[in-house]
């Protein structure tokens, strides 16, 4: 029994094909995220660095662990040429590791491989459902919004939208600019999808290809966004989604509801002067309403801000700190804001996330909603049969 | 998962019609009332007429008041108590008859013969104008009209899925709860109850007056079950369990700033004792049953 060597070095492979135990090859991909940090070694004590974080070549991303690399030099957005990694498995998943055997230097851009939109397969809306990458979608924009988050010590721009096809609407959110506008139609490719509070988001970053496409077929801002409400009970059904419109009436608040304080630093609600993170803190006052809307078949939380608040309260944070004298009390406040929320019947849009408490959206908007009396009661004598009311 | 129990949107004829409970097993699942026209009530939303709420109750100390809410085909009490602060001094807020919309937990309370008071404890309550109460109770006449159709839609063709009727937008739980109701109402009338629905729809259209039924309804819905079947006497070996029981209860009690005799501590105790707990459990559910003992709110136990 010989094992057959290859005669040739190693092949040269896309992440996409790449199995554990198929011989040495090497291939081409971007640091998409990395971490640098030290283990201790059992056996002396000495101190051994180490780079871990995901690959990326368009066609799949995988987990590497590369040990003593380079002191400097290695960053996300590098492109790396690998060859002779070690290629193994972690549940299910393919990972490398780059050790002694390997050689892995810099590339360049061009050489990392070509895709051709036409080789992933496609894949509609209402099928995408992490972790998933490798598909191509076609969808319009419906929305998008810009956002500056902080990622470690830097602040990024991140562009929030939704897109939709015939299928449903998903969340975007896209860590490059693709300069996206609403209405325009779009094919995404290299994208993937992560469950962030139980709600599927596609993924865009520097990996990702965006190309404008005439696609008329796709449903337009207008229509996706005035969808009717579904039920509560179907809302809760699918775990929420991306753009949920449901309409019913308040039937309570949640704590904490009314004026509330917050962490100077980081926006927490304090308690007992004290932010979970920050230790004690001067408090930074704020009217907020988390509202249980119902109707009649489940019910879902619903964080209204400071303005929504005021809005709907009819009452304005200068006006509950100009009385704190007389009412000092958070609590009777937030009875207050109940007593005139109770009962009122609102129309609400926006993304619904889902967890073990069930569902919360973040409103988009909040309306008052009517109904038309006449025709409704016409609609219900015709149900309970007896003639005309 | 601890979901939030819906409020079920029921007309007043239907929480009459109501004997039938579901209680929790656990400390902390929620109990049901079950109507004959599919509702598995915890918690409700009601619309009508409140009338000016009236103490009952002796101590003092824990004042607890009652209104009536009429809708035009009956009338439901409405209590409140020290425990719902707001929804108390709401309830007393008005000295005449007002429209308001209701939040709250029905309750039924069986009496030693069988004899059922529902009432809905109020979470919250406001004073509405004409519109908005008309509007809640044509949501209550449709959500009923719905699961009227979907009783009707089970007794005659008991074979359909529940994965049918949710594909078809048919919430699960008003499926397991109408299937509950046609199992524990068999008898129950739906043709008579939706004709009672016409004054519902008179009031939804403005025709009629708000609130009136057709007679001063009495303060609380009187019902008679068939009498529990009588239980055997307690042997001595139970007597000596329940007093156990109850001596430590009154110890907790004593001790707690409420009270009241907190049920995990009162467990601890008396297994401390050589009192498991499940053989506990069924001496306490023992002594609720023969009204020795209540918990008027999940947990908090006292001498009735």
């Amino acid at each position: 029994m010989t094992e057959n060597e290859p005669a040739s070095g190693p092949r040269e492979v896309r992440l996409r094909d790449l199995r554990p135990g198929e011989g040495p090859v090497e291939f081409v991909a971007r640091i998409v995220t990395c971490d640098r940090r030290e283990v201790s070694r059992k056996s002396d004590g000495g101190r051994r660095a180490l780079l871990s974080g995901l690959l990326s070549d368009g066609t799949a991303t995988v987990r590497f662990t590369w040990w003593d690399p380079p002191r400097e030099g290695v960053e996300r957005g590098l492109v790396i040429r690998a060859v002779g990694p070690e290629v193994g498995e972690y549940r299910g998943r393919t990972e490398v590791t780059f050790g002694w055997k390997s050689r892995v230097g810099p590339a360049s851009e061009v050489e990392l491989p070509a895709v051709d939109p036409a080789e992933v397969p496609e894949r509609k809306v209402r099928d995408l459902a992490p972790p998933g990458e490798g598909f191509r979608v076609y969808v319009r924009v419906v929305r998008v919004t810009e956002r500056s988050v902080s990622v470690g010590q830097e602040r990024r721009v991140v562009y929030d939208g939704l897109v939709a096809d015939e299928t449903g609407t998903i969340g975007l959110s896209a860590w490059t600019d693709f300069h996206l506008r609403v209405g325009e139609t779009l094919e995404i490719t290299g994208g993937y999808l992560r469950a962030f509070r139980g709600v599927t988001q596609l993924v865009l970053d520097e990996r990702a290809t965006v190309r404008r496409v005439d696609r008329p077929e796709l449903p337009d801002p207008a229509s996706v966004l005035n969808s009717p409400p579904v039920t509560m009970a179907q809302l809760e059904e699918r775990g929420g989604g991306p753009s949920a419109s449901v309409e019913g009436l308040v039937v309570g608040l949640l704590p904490p509801s009314g004026l509330v304080y917050r962490c100077p630093e980081c926006r927490r609600g304090t308690q007992d002067g004290s932010c979970r993170v920050h230790g004690q803190v001067e408090g930074v006052a704020d009217l907020r309403a988390r509202i249980v809307l119902d109707d009649g078949t489940g019910a879902v939380t619903v964080n209204a801000g400071r303005a929504e608040t005021e809005r709907l309260w009819g009452v304005t944070l200068e006006h509950v700190l100009g009385r704190l004298k007389e009412r000092p009390d958070p609590a009777v406040w937030e009875g207050e804001l109940l007593e005139t929320l109770l009962g009122r019947r609102y129309r609400v849009r926006g993304p619904a996330s889902h967890d073990e408490f069930g569902v919360t959206i973040q409103p988009e908007s909040i309306e008052a909603a009517d109904i038309d009396l006449d025709a409704t009661a016409e609609r219900l004598a015709a149900r309970v049969g007896g003639g005309r009311p | 998962m601890t979901h939030r129990e819906p409020a079920w949107r029921v007309a007043a004829r239907e929480l009459e019609s109501s004997f039938e409970e579901e209680r929790g097993a656990g400390e902390r699942s929620a109990s049901y009332v079950l109507s004959p026209f599919g509702a598995r009530m915890n918690r409700v939303l009601l619309t009508g007429t409140l009338s000016p709420a009236e103490p009952i109750g002796k101590d003092p100390a824990q004042p607890f008041w009652r209104s009536r809410l009429s809708d035009p085909t009956g009338a439901v009490a409405v209590t409140a108590g020290s425990f719902q602060p707001r929804a108390m001094t709401q309830l007393r807020s008005s000295s005449a008859p007002r429209s308001a919309i209701v939040v709250g937990k029905v309750h039924l309370y069986k009496g030693r013969d069988g004899t059922g008071y529902l009432s809905v404890r109020a979470e919250g309550i406001r004073t509405v104008n004409e519109t908005e109460e008309r509007a809640a109770l044509a949501d209550a006449v449709r959500q009923t009209l719905d699961r009227l159709d979907l009783l009707e839609r089970l007794a005659s063709n008991p074979a359909v899925t529940s994965e049918e009727l949710m594909d078809e937008g048919v919430p699960a739980h008003w499926i397991t709860a109408a299937r509950e109701s046609l199992l524990r109402y068999p008898e129950a009338d739906r043709a008579q109850f939706r004709g009672e629905l016409r004054a519902a729809v008179r009031r939804v259209a403005g025709v009629a007056t708000p609130g009136e039924a057709p007679e001063p309804p009495p303060t609380v819905q009187i019902r008679r079950d068939p009498p529990p079947p009588a239980r055997a006497a307690p042997s001595a070996s139970e007597r000596a369990e329940e007093s156990l029981v109850l001596e430590f209860l009154d110890q907790v009690a004593e001790a707690s700033l409420d009270a009241y005799a907190d049920r995990r501590e009162l467990l601890a105790r008396v297994g401390s004792r050589g009192l498991g707990s499940d053989r506990a459990e069924e001496v306490l559910t023992r002594l609720e049953d023969e009204g020795v003992v209540e918990e008027p709110i999940v947990g908090k136990l006292r001498r009735a």
